[in-house]
């Protein structure tokens, strides 16, 4: 027996980096898994990974939030209760200030803060979850941290914070947790296409990230942590998770 | 110097604006509202002036500002005093609710700095100064997309700050807490109403003046702040340490 033998937990952002790893560690422990990803290819990697294992796959478009209400009841089981649920999605961006105009602010906030606010409240309906649902956010050092061209990043990053401090101290009733796990720098597919974008191959981020660069394993640990009983007493928190790049 | 005020009607624009021209700055107040209040009506100065359209409709905002500023007219710094609040739980908190709350607190702001920040706008030296709000750090039940704009707010401040340092460009937001204008609008008692303990009655210092505000805005904007930037400076009566 798994330590999450049939609990269900949704993972979005699935297809690659921490969500992919945190959904082959979760199939390994016996959860029953609803992946999510956005595109085809992403679809396409899911399908091929966790065939015949019994989990679900969701595909909607996180950049158009209005759509995920009709995404969801038409795609998923409305008689599953959610135990935990883990969002991944996070659309980078890196534009200096003149370049930063309104559709491109409102395309990264719509994927990383309505879309993830808009899950929850799907996921949050009466009937929707099991008492003990661990709702995890991934959010970023940018938030804390400013850096030229990171703006609409950090911007969508902290406010998802902000939304998990409301969150959670609206929904302790309901014994629903939730919380933000602050990341560094880790090494994703996303990380590799940001260096190669890089005039030079140095990352000055990693000489105050003194552990080096995280692994979606690290980040993993720390997820499986917050998403089981034994971070009962954690709730409205953001959890760095930075290699001690904010200390 | 110059410096334009950027408001939705409210009194700490209308404040702002009054000890701006007190100080012997030229101000240009780009406001939502169409009328100007008694304060500033009744104020005789060819230093002030008034413009009036619907920003929130952030694809405005450029043509508007060419009709606004001369070519040549060069800023000092500019405030985003405008902005939106609202409580809803969850259940109530949909996506159309999010963005009228991101649109008006966030993206409008930064397509005003975008614009004004450019070399040509905005003089080496210059001051951004934008209204925040506690709720960025602190967590209220149904607050939710006010807090989320808020915090989108701050951290745009600290992207901005970095890029615009290197023509010694400051950028700042004030995390107010509850402040005299704000209590008159409906969404203030509505959150008292929400609320399960006084949340007002945290601010230990009491409700902060409109004036107040204003003043920590004007230091923002003054070169005695020089070295103040990429902070979000916490005006909240001890709001956040009660």
């Amino acid at each position: 027996m798994g330590k999450f033998e049939n609990k269900y937990i949704l993972i979005t952002g699935a297809s690659k980096g921490i969500g992919f790893t945190l959904a082959e560690n979760l199939d390994n422990l016996g959860a029953k898994l609803i992946l999510h990803a956005s595109t085809d290819a992403g679809m396409n990697k899911l399908t091929d990974s966790f065939a015949n294992k019994g989990h679900l796959l969701f595909k909607a478009d996180f950049s158009d939030p209005l759509s995920l209400e009709e995404a969801w009841q038409s795609q998923i089981n409305q008689d599953i209760k959610l135990d935990g649920f883990v969002n991944c999605v996070g659309l980078r961006s890196r534009r200096p200030l003149t370049l930063l105009k309104p559709a491109h602010v409102m395309q990264i906030l719509h994927a990383n803060v309505a879309s993830f606010i808009e899950m929850c409240r799907l996921i949050c309906r009466k009937n929707g979850f099991n008492p003990g649902l661990s709702i995890i956010t991934i959010s970023s050092i940018a938030a804390h941290s400013g850096g030229p061209g990171v703006t609409a990043y950090a911007a969508s990053k902290a406010a998802t914070e902000a939304a998990v401090r409301c969150l959670a101290k609206e929904l302790f009733k309901k014994e629903i947790r939730v919380n933000s796990l602050v990341c560094g720098q880790v090494n994703t597919s996303a990380y590799a296409d940001l260096m190669e974008t890089k005039s030079d191959a140095t990352d000055t981020i990693l000489e105050r990230q003194y552990l080096g660069l995280g692994s979606t394993q690290n980040i993993t640990n720390i997820l499986l942590f917050l998403l089981g009983g034994e971070s009962c007493f954690i709730t409205g928190s953001a959890i760095p998770a930075d290699g001690g790049y904010l200390s | 110097m110059m410096y334009c005020i950027i408001n939705d009607g409210g009194d700490t624009g209308y404040c702002i604006v009054e000890q701006l021209v007190q100080l012997n700055h030229e101000v240009i107040l780009i406001d939502r509202k169409d009328q100007l209040p008694d304060s500033l009506l009744k104020m005789k100065s060819n230093r002030f002036s008034f413009y009036s359209f619907d920003f929130y409709q952030t694809h405005l905002i450029e043509s508007e500002l060419k009709n606004i500023l001369l070519p040549t007219e060069k800023l000092n710094g500019f405030v985003y005093a405008a902005g939106i609040g609202g409580v809803r739980p969850l259940a109530l908190t949909t996506t159309t609710f999010v963005s009228e709350m991101m649109n008006a607190n966030l993206y409008a702001f930064l397509e005003f700095a975008r614009l004004l920040s450019k070399k040509t706008r905005l003089e080496t030296g210059g001051s951004i100064v934008a209204i925040s709000s506690v709720s960025s750090i602190k967590g209220l039940k149904s607050k939710i997309a006010y807090s989320a704009s808020k915090a989108a707010l701050d951290a745009a401040i600290r992207g901005m700050a970095t890029e615009l340092a290197e023509r010694k460009i400051r950028v700042n937001s004030i995390r107010k807490g509850w402040v005299e204008a704000d209590l008159k609008h409906d969404f203030i008692q509505d959150n008292i109403a929400l609320s399960t303990q006084d949340d007002h009655a945290r601010q230990l210092l009491g409700t902060i003046g409109t004036a107040d505000l204003a003043k920590l805005v004007c230091f923002l904007l003054s070169d005695d702040s020089k070295f103040i930037s990429g902070t979000n400076v916490l005006l909240d009566g001890a709001y956040t340490i009660s």
